[in-house]
């Protein structure tokens, strides 16, 4: 599966379906794409790819896909504010139109992981292209073992899909665990960094697969952490984001020594990432 | 050999002229750079190495990937490949060996660019032999030579009254239809008295790997201003930003133009994130992932070597950074 077969650099045309705050300057955007090409290539997108989104006029950056296409047609991203595309994209309203050049990138290997334990690790919107990992597993819930999700943010406004939380916990053998970094007068819940939460909760690593996504550092701690655990580093799955134009492995700006972030990644084993000439952090 | 005088050659060329975008060598401001011209009379026959390499007109600077148009909130896509055929003239067999690189990533590597394929497909290439190396020049440590037929179509060498002329491609012999060529028995190559300089040493990338690590990055590194002219010169170095512009916005309609630009790893910002994490923040570390690029992960992932030798990159920095140097460096340092 691959974006546009004609010209992987033209966008599919799309549409606002739905925009909602999820978190303070992070916004969750439903896209519709518009052309037929457009929808058939992103119906059988997987968990853990990733797309461009444009705003036309002010450009395109990548993001994980937040959604899985079992849920339904619509494309989910979780977008921070953080620079000009981004900042753009926060102006659009339901209707406006938009560009989606994907599904990128390869993804998390549901199939393999099937019937082993999976411990889901989110830091902050690191969080959003760990969600269609989390929904894959509770739709086909006899499918993997135990699921251990923790979620954490440095502060409770910055928690991503906390609507979600209720439906994570009740799931069947599946638990729920969320920290923020420092008290708040908000939170009544753990306080403390990612790591401190996973080595109180200290998951079986007998049969388990860990998935971590969040900033460099937070992904780095978190392997050091798991490591202690007893995880070993083929066990540990991560997805790492890069600062990219393509996509398609030409561009050059995503390189990791001679690793590509679009192509070879995003996603990577631990034990990949441990023979990389360059390191992500 | 096919011989053909310079009238002879001008000839053509002006015919050529009418029929294609012709690119040649072009004093500019006392600069010599490939440029378009009109007629034979613009082109440069005797120069050194252009100061830039040709490699901006099979990846413009600046080339527009897609027009869009804005109308209220309908949305066209325009895609632009303009149907223009050209003749690079006078291209130096370093600056075509070049090419042959960028074919390795954005022709082999699936998917192509659409954009790369287009022009390479409407170029032909002719060129013409170095009479010697210039400062700078290591062509012949890289698998080339000042007369180099090898990535031409056509390669032009110069002898006594002309040119001595040898087609290397069906194109090439195609384009050449209509020049006036005679056979002699003489045969083209160097006075004995031609300069060749030494050539450098090209550690494999299996001896870089290990000095990822090593000193030496910091030692060349420290003194990079990061003004990014070695990969402006380059005739291999292909990374690339894309962005939008907005042209033109009235009544309600928005034209925009997403271009894609020249970029540069050794630039600050050119792994940053927009969070603010920026994996490469040093200068060592960014003038290593340069060199690294050319000689261990470009060969790796994509086969060729990425550099041919052409030396502008020795001649343009402004703090004296030699890539020659760098391989000097590394092949000691690995035991070579």
């Amino acid at each position: 599966m691959s974006t546009n077969g004609a010209n992987p650099m033209r966008p599919y045309l799309g549409r606002l379906a739905g925009v909602r705050d999820l978190a303070t300057g992070i916004k969750l955007f439903q896209i519709e794409l518009a052309e037929p090409e457009g929808q058939a290539t992103v119906a059988d997108y997987k968990p853990g790819q990733f797309a461009f989104v444009s705003a036309f006029g002010a450009g395109e950056a990548p993001f994980g896909v937040a959604s899985i296409p079992a849920r339904g047609p619509i494309l989910e991203f979780a977008v921070n504010a953080l620079g000009h595309v981004t900042h753009t994209l926060h102006t659009l309203e339901v209707g406006d139109p938009v560009g989606v050049r994907g599904p990128l990138g390869n993804w998390f290997p549901m199939g393999e992981i099937k019937g082993h334990d999976v411990v889901i690790l989110g830091a902050g919107i690191g969080g959003a292209p760990l969600r269609p990992v989390i929904h894959t597993i509770l739709d086909n819930r006899a499918d993997y073992g135990r699921l251990t999700i923790i979620w954490a943010a440095r502060a409770p406004d910055l928690l991503v899909f906390t609507d979600e939380f209720d439906e994570w916990g009740a799931a069947p053998d599946t638990e729920f665990h969320v920290t923020i970094d420092r008290e708040h007068s908000d939170w009544t819940g753990n306080v403390g960094l990612i790591t401190q939460l996973l080595e109180q909760v200290n998951p079986p690593s007998d049969d388990a697969v860990t998935i971590t996504c969040g900033p460099p550092i937070a992904i780095h701690f978190v392997t050091l952490t798991l490591k202690k655990l007893g995880f070993t580093l083929d066990q540990m799955l991560t997805t790492l984001e890069a600062r990219m134009h393509c996509g398609i492995g030409k561009c050059g700006r995503c390189n990791m020594g001679e690793k590509f972030i679009c192509v070879d990644g995003p996603v990577f084993w631990q034990s990949e990432i441990a023979g990389f000439l360059e390191g992500f952090l | 050999m096919k011989f053909t005088t310079l009238n002879g050659l001008r000839a053509w060329l002006d015919r050529l002229a009418q029929e294609y975008d012709l690119i040649a060598p072009r004093d500019v401001d006392g600069h010599v750079l490939y440029r378009p011209v009109g007629s034979s009379g613009e082109i440069l026959f005797d120069y050194e190495r252009p100061e830039l390499s040709a490699k901006d007109y099979l990846l413009p600077a600046t080339e527009t990937l897609l027009w869009v148009e804005k109308r209220g909130s309908e949305v066209i896509l325009e895609e632009v490949l303009p149907d223009r055929r050209q003749v690079l003239f006078g291209l130096r067999p370093c600056d075509a060996h070049g090419f042959t690189v960028l074919d390795a990533l954005f022709l082999a590597q699936d998917p192509p660019d659409l954009y790369y394929r287009h022009h390479r497909e409407r170029t032909t290439l002719v060129g013409l032999a170095c009479p010697q190396m210039w400062d700078g020049c290591f062509c012949t440590s890289m698998g080339g030579a000042p007369d180099d037929p090898t990535h031409l179509d056509v390669l032009l060498r110069e002898v006594d009254g002309g040119y001595a002329v040898e087609p290397v491609t069906e194109k090439g012999m195609a384009l050449l239809e209509g020049l006036a060529l005679e056979e002699r028995s003489q045969k083209p190559g160097f006075s004995e008295k031609t300069q060749f300089l030494r050539p450098v040493e090209v550690p494999p990338p299996e001896r870089w790997r290990p000095l990822f690590e090593n000193r030496l990055w910091m030692r060349h590194g420290e003194r990079c201003l990061s003004c990014r002219i070695c990969t402006y010169v380059c005739p291999t170095c292909r990374c690339f930003d894309v962005t939008d512009r907005v042209v033109e916005e009235r009544a309600g309609v928005t034209r925009i133009e997403r271009i894609r630009v020249w970029d540069a790893c050794t630039s600050t910002n050119y792994r940053r994130v927009a969070g603010g994490h920026n994996p490469r923040p040093t200068k060592p570390e960014r003038l290593r992932n340069r060199f690294y690029c050319k000689f261990c992960y470009y060969p790796e992932d994509f086969g060729p070597l990425g550099c041919v030798g052409c030396g502008r990159c020795i001649v343009s920095c402004p703090v004296d950074i030699d890539i020659t140097e760098v391989m000097r460096d590394v092949a000691e340092r690995s035991g070579g």
